[in-house]
């Protein structure tokens, strides 16, 4: 179930309920169990929108960032990403700008199949003959060849919930945060978002 | 909702409450009305002063009959019967002369004072209405209605209330002072 749909279904409280829970209380309660229900439907969508702007980005994103320039050979990155065992990192381009993101997905999609590639077909392809390896395709490539781009990024005070809306229709799993200045502040990946609600 | 249709009500009323709140609302009722009838008809029976007037009663039932009202807190105690007593006065002063305009005048007027300050006490309704409509005695008094007997029977039935409202192990009074 989404966040979102919170608000429809936790709000089955019955008119017994509230009466019961009068009684729990000693003493005269100036109030009718309507009134009460009304109060309660929306006290809960107020605490629903707090809660849903409450946490932001920079609460939950990672900060020191590996990045890579999107000059240098795709090598550089697969041995980037071998290093820190990351599986996608933000590009940045010569004026210090982020201007994608490169990811195993992006490795997958530019080798040469058209149906979709997973890392298993590329297992396969080089265990069954050597010489048509799909990872060969990928030589000579630069970083910027690969890169998903535009870039899609987050600004620092994005609400969590927005990140993961944003991470989800655009079916990425990371997103870079930018600050005002539109410099690199950080990263969310879908861990730091589970993370986050844990 | 149409305007028929919102006189059908459909909502339920509230649990009653149970045998010791019962109780602790007798006691306290006697209590806070005691002191303000002994002074009356005791201490201060041969001059002109008055302490006790029927809006006290209502007053008694909200500070302690139903404690957790925002309705019977100090603030609206206070507050309720002396703004609503000052309305009376002048009311009666202006329009006395055409009590049946001075009535609705001064409770309608007490109302929407006490709306506006936050202090909305149903028995200042009253406390308005007894500074019009009241007796001779009433009258002579003038603004000092608002003083004695309003502000100072109303404080001797506060001070009540938060002795006997607190010693109940279930009970607490007040929720908030102002």
């Amino acid at each position: 179930m989404r966040i979102s749909e919170l608000e429809y279904s936790n709000l089955n409280i019955s008119n017994e309920d509230i009466l019961e829970a009068m009684k729990e209380i000693p003493g005269y309660l100036d109030i009718t169990p309507k009134d009460f229900l009304e109060l309660y439907h929306k006290a809960y969508r107020h605490a629903l929108g707090r809660l849903k702007s409450a946490i932001k980005a920079r609460h939950i994103m990672t900060a020191s960032v590996v990045t890579i320039d999107e000059h240098k050979p795709l090598a550089d990155a697969a041995q980037l990403m071998a290093n820190f065992d990351i599986s996608g990192l933000p590009v940045i381009d010569r004026q210090g700008q982020v201007s994608g993101v490169i990811s195993d997905k992006d490795f997958l999609k530019h080798m040469n199949i058209t149906e979709q590639t997973s890392f298993m077909h590329v297992i396969l392809s080089c265990l069954d003959s050597p010489n048509k390896c799909l990872a060969r395709d990928l030589k000579g490539l630069l970083v910027k060849n690969v890169m998903s781009s535009p870039l899609i990024s987050v600004g620092l005070e994005t609400p969590v919930l927005e990140v993961a809306d944003i991470l989800e229709s655009n079916r990425i799993n990371r997103v870079p945060v930018l600050d005002q200045e539109f410099k690199l502040a950080g990263i969310i990946a879908r861990s730091d978002l589970v993370r986050a609600l844990s | 909702m149409s305007f028929f249709n919102k006189m059908k009500g459909g909502g339920q009323s509230p649990p009653a409450v149970g045998l010791s709140e019962i109780l602790w609302s007798w006691i306290g009722a006697f209590c806070g009305i005691l002191p303000v009838a002994w002074l009356n008809y005791n201490l201060f029976n041969d001059t002109d002063l008055v302490f006790v007037i029927g809006s006290f009663g209502a007053s008694a039932v909200l500070i302690y009959g139903a404690i957790k009202s925002p309705l019977a807190q100090p603030r609206n105690l206070m507050g309720g019967h002396i703004i609503s007593a000052i309305i009376g006065v002048a009311v009666f002063k202006m329009f006395g002369t055409y009590l049946w305009l001075a009535s609705p005048l001064a409770v309608a007027t007490a109302i929407a004072a006490m709306h506006a300050t936050k202090t909305l006490h149903p028995p200042g309704g009253a406390t308005a209405l007894i500074a019009v409509i009241g007796s001779q005695k009433i009258h002579a008094l003038g603004f000092y209605y608002a003083f004695i007997p309003v502000g100072v029977s109303a404080f001797i039935m506060l001070a009540v209330a938060l002795s006997v409202n607190n010693l109940s192990k279930t009970r607490k009074y007040p929720e908030f002072w102002f």
